[in-house]
C-alpha cells in the first residue's frame, strides 16, 4: 500500500448493546503508513471501535472498509492482511516461543524455508535468540509484548491493529515496543493503536480523543493542542499546593478568574486560563489573600496530558 | 483446500501440544477411566459375603446350633458373634457394625420338634446399608425356608425323597452366570466414551476464550468449520485410544466377550462418538470458562447416564420417561454396545437403534454446528 491511500475508513460507525450506546457514530480515515492513535479513558469504546474494524462485531449501523474492503459483508477477506494483537496477550502460555510462532506461520500458510525465515525474524525481533524453547508463560511482559508483535507481523499484515499494547509494560520496554512500530512504518505498515498513556499518544501521527463512544477531537498532536486549548497552561509553585488546588477549583466552579480548570501534577499547580492576561495577575493575589505563598507562576506549553484532561473535563456532556 | 487442511492441522498439533503439557487431564481421563472400571468391574462381580452377624441363642440348643450353623454355610456370613443379651445387638445395629443380627427365642428346638409347633426366629436388619441387608435377608429366607420345608416333609410322615420341590427350570442366555460385571462393565465403557469425548471437546473453545486467546484466534484465517474439525480431531482421537483400551482391558480382565462384529462396533462408535462432540462443542462455545464447561459436561453427562439403563432399568420408569430415554444418544449407544459384545447382534437387530443415532446424529449435530458456527463468527 502506498503511504497517503486509505487505510481505514470508518463511516457513522456506531454499536449499541441493549440500552447502552457503546459507540455513537464515529468517522474517520487512517491513511497507509501512519501511526494513528485512539485516545480515551477506559470504557469510552476504543476496543469496542477497533472489534469492528476487524469484523470481530458486528457495528448496529455504519460502514468499515479496511484496504478497500467492506469488512462487514466479507470479514473473511481481511483477515490475513491484518494483524492484531487484543488486550489481553493473546499467545498461548504453555506453549514455546517457538511454537506458537510456528502455529502462527502455518495458520495463515506460511512453510518451509519461507516460515523458518519469518520465524527467525520474528525471534530476532523480539530479541528472543536464545530463547526459542522457553515457554512463553515464563518470559517477562516486555518481552511477551515483543513475541505478540512478531506473531502478529509474521504474515507481513499491511495494517496492524493494537488494543492496549503496552498496558502493564515497563517504560524501558514501552520504548523499545515503539521503536519497533517506528521500524514498521518506516517499512509501509499501516498501525492503528488504543492506549491511554500520554507519552504514546504524542508519537502518534495522528490521534482521535474518544469520549462516552464519541470522538471529541481529531487531528495531529499539534493540531489537538492548537485547536483544544483555547487559553494557555500555567505551571504554579506554591507553599500548599493541596490548598491552593482546592481554592483555584472553587474559583473555576464560581466562573471566576478565567480559570477553565486546574490540575495538579505531583506538588505543582497546572492551571487552564481563558483570559491568561487577567488571570495571571489575579491568581497570587488570590492567593496571597488567603494566606498561601505563589513562589513561581509562569506559563507553559500545554502536554497532550494537558489538553486531554481538559477535553474529558469541558467535553460535550452528553447525557 | 490444500491451505485448508494446512490450518486444520496446525491447529490440531497445537491442541496437541497443550494436551501434552497440561498432561494431567489426558492422564487422568485414560488412568482414572481404567481404575474406575477395575473397581466397578472387582465390586459388582463378587457375591456379597463375609456380612458380620450377631447371635443371640436363647435357646441352646442343638437345633438352634444348627440352624446358626445352616446360616454360616450360604456362604454370605462371617462367623456370627454370639451374645446373650439384645442391647447388646441394638448398640451394635446403632454403631453400624452388623448388618444382620438373628435372635432364636427359648424353646426353639421344642417348637421344631412337636407336631403343632410353631418355631420363631427374629430378625433384625440394618436397613441403613440397604444392599448387605437384602442380601442378608435373602440368605436367612432361605435357611428358613429349607427348614420349613424339612419340618413340613418330617411332620406329614413322608421321605424326603419322596417330596419333589417346585422350581422354575432356568436357562439365561446372553451372560450364563448372571455375572454382574458382565453387565456393568460394558455400561461403565460406553459412558466413559461419552464423557472423554464431551469433557475434551467442551474445554477445546472455552478454554481459548478463558485465557483470551479465542479473539486471536477468529481475526485468524481460519473459518468456523475449519476450527471446529481442529478442536474435534483431538477429542476424538482421545476418545477412542480410550474406548480401545477400556473395550481390551474389559475383555482381559473381566472375561466380557465380544461375539459380534468389530467392524459395526468401531463404525457405530464412530457415529456415537460425532454425536457427542458436537454436544461438546455447543457446550464449548456457550460456557464462558473451562468450569463452567465442566460443570455442564457433568449435568449432560449425569441426564444420559440416568437413560442408560445403568442405574434404574429404562423399563422400569414412567413411561414418559421411557419415551425421553428414546432421545438421547447414549441410552441407543449402550444397548448397541451390550448387543455386539454380549448377544452377538448384528446390524439387522440393532437397526432401530443405529438409525435412531444416526437420526439424533443429524439433528443434534446439525444444530450444534450451527450454534457454533454462528458463535464463532
Amino acid at each position: 500500500m502506498n503511504p497517503g491511500e486509505i487505510a481505514i475508513r470508518a463511516e457513522r460507525l456506531a454499536k449499541q448493546f441493549g440500552d447502552f450506546m457503546a459507540v455513537k457514530g464515529v468517522s474517520f480515515v487512517v491513511r497507509g503508513g501512519e501511526i494513528f492513535g485512539f485516545l480515551g479513558p477506559n470504557g469510552s469504546g476504543k476496543t469496542t471501535t477497533i472489534r469492528m474494524l476487524l469484523g470481530l462485531l458486528k457495528p448496529s449501523s455504519g460502514e468499515v472498509e479496511v484496504l478497500g474492503i467492506r469488512v462487514v459483508q466479507d470479514p473473511a477477506a481481511i483477515r490475513p492482511r491484518v494483524g492484531y494483537m487484543s488486550q489481553q496477550f493473546s499467545l498461548y502460555r504453555d506453549l514455546t516461543v517457538e511454537q506458537n510462532l510456528r502455529f502462527y506461520g502455518t495458520a495463515y500458510g506460511l512453510g518451509g524455508e519461507r516460515l523458518k525465515e519469518r520465524m527467525g525474524q520474528a525471534i530476532e525481533m523480539a530479541g528472543l535468540r536464545g530463547l526459542e524453547r522457553m515457554i512463553t508463560r515464563d518470559l517477562s511482559g516486555g518481552w511477551r509484548q515483543r513475541l505478540a508483535l512478531g506473531a502478529t507481523l509474521l504474515h507481513d499484515p499491511s495494517v496492524l491493529f493494537l488494543d492496549e499494547p503496552t498496558a502493564g509494560v515497563d517504560p524501558l520496554s514501552r520504548r523499545a515496543f515503539w521503536e519497533l512500530l517506528y521500524e514498521l512504518v518506516e517499512r509501509g505498515v499501516t498501525v492503528f493503536v488504543t492506549t491511554h498513556y500520554m507519552d504514546e499518544a504524542e508519537h502518534c501521527h495522528r490521534l482521535a480523543f474518544l469520549q462516552r463512544g464519541e470522538i471529541i477531537a481529531i487531528g495531529s498532536p499539534e493540531e489537538i493542542k492548537r485547536d483544544m486549548m483555547h487559553g494557555a497552561v500555567f505551571e504554579a509553585a506554591v507553599s500548599d499546593s493541596t490548598r491552593a488546588y482546592e481554592l483555584l477549583r472553587e474559583r473555576a466552579r464560581m466562573k471566576r478568574l478565567g480559570i477553565q480548570s486546574v490540575e495538579l501534577y505531583g506538588a505543582l499547580l497546572h492551571i487552564w486560563l481563558v483570559d491568561h492576561a487577567a488571570g495571571a495577575e489575579a491568581i497570587p493575589a488570590e492567593l496571597a489573600a488567603a494566606g498561601l505563598q505563589v513562589f513561581d507562576l509562569r506559563r507553559i506549553e500545554p502536554s497532550l496530558e494537558d489538553v486531554f484532561i481538559a477535553c474529558m473535563r469541558s467535553g460535550k456532556p452528553s447525557r | 483446500m490444500r491451505s485448508a487442511l494446512r490450518r486444520i492441522a496446525s491447529l490440531a498439533i497445537k491442541e496437541f501440544i497443550h494436551l501434552r503439557r497440561d498432561w494431567w487431564l489426558p492422564a487422568f481421563m485414560l488412568l482414572g477411566g481404567a481404575i474406575e472400571l477395575v473397581l466397578v468391574g472387582w465390586a459388582t462381580s463378587r457375591p456379597m459375603t463375609n456380612l458380620p452377624l450377631m447371635v443371640l441363642d436363647g435357646d441352646r440348643s442343638a437345633a438352634s446350633r444348627a440352624f446358626v450353623v445352616d446360616l454360616g454355610n450360604t456362604g454370605t456370613f462371617r462367623a456370627p458373634e454370639w451374645v446373650d443379651d439384645q442391647a447388646e445387638i441394638e448398640a451394635a445395629l446403632l454403631r453400624g457394625e452388623i448388618n444382620a443380627a438373628v435372635i432364636l427365642p427359648r424353646g426353639f428346638a421344642e417348637q421344631v420338634r412337636s407336631a403343632s409347633g410353631r418355631p420363631v426366629v427374629a430378625v433384625l436388619l440394618n436397613g441403613a446399608e440397604s444392599l448387605p441387608a437384602t442380601a442378608a435377608r435373602r440368605a436367612i429366607e432361605g435357611v428358613a425356608r429349607s427348614w420349613g420345608d424339612r419340618i413340613a416333609v418330617e411332620r406329614v410322615g413322608l421321605d424326603s425323597q419322596q417330596l419333589e420341590s417346585f422350581f422354575p427350570s432356568l436357562r439365561v442366555w446372553f451372560n450364563e452366570s448372571l455375572s454382574e460385571a458382565l453387565y456393568t462393565t460394558p455400561a461403565e465403557l460406553g459412558l466413559m466414551l461419552e464423557f472423554t469425548v464431551l469433557i475434551f471437546a467442551a474445554l477445546s473453545i472455552s478454554r481459548e476464550r478463558e485465557l483470551g486467546t479465542l479473539e486471536q484466534l477468529l481475526v485468524m484465517p481460519f473459518s468456523s468449520l475449519e476450527i471446529i474439525i481442529g478442536k474435534a480431531i483431538p477429542a476424538m482421537l482421545i476418545g477412542f485410544t480410550d474406548f480401545l483400551l477400556m473395550l481390551g482391558m474389559v475383555n482381559m480382565v473381566f472375561g466380557v466377550p465380544l461375539r459380534g462384529s468389530l467392524a459395526l462396533l468401531l463404525i457405530l462408535a464412530l457415529g456415537y462418538v460425532l454425536v457427542e462432540l458436537s454436544k461438546g462443542l455447543a457446550i464449548s462455545v456457550f460456557a464462558r470458562s473451562q468450569h463452567q464447561a465442566f460443570l455442564l459436561v457433568m449435568m449432560v453427562g449425569m441426564a444420559d447416564f440416568m437413560f442408560t439403563g445403568y442405574a434404574v432399568p429404562v423399563e422400569t420408569m414412567p413411561l414418559i420417561l421411557q419415551k425421553a430415554a428414546n432421545l438421547v444418544p447414549a441410552h441407543h449407544w449402550l444397548a448397541i454396545l451390550r448387543g455386539i459384545l454380549l448377544k452377538a447382534s448384528g446390524i439387522d437387530v440393532l437397526w432401530p437403534h443405529a438409525a435412531a443415532l444416526v437420526g439424533l446424529g443429524l439433528v443434534i449435530g446439525g444444530a450444534s454446528l450451527r450454534y457454533v458456527r454462528r458463535a464463532l463468527n
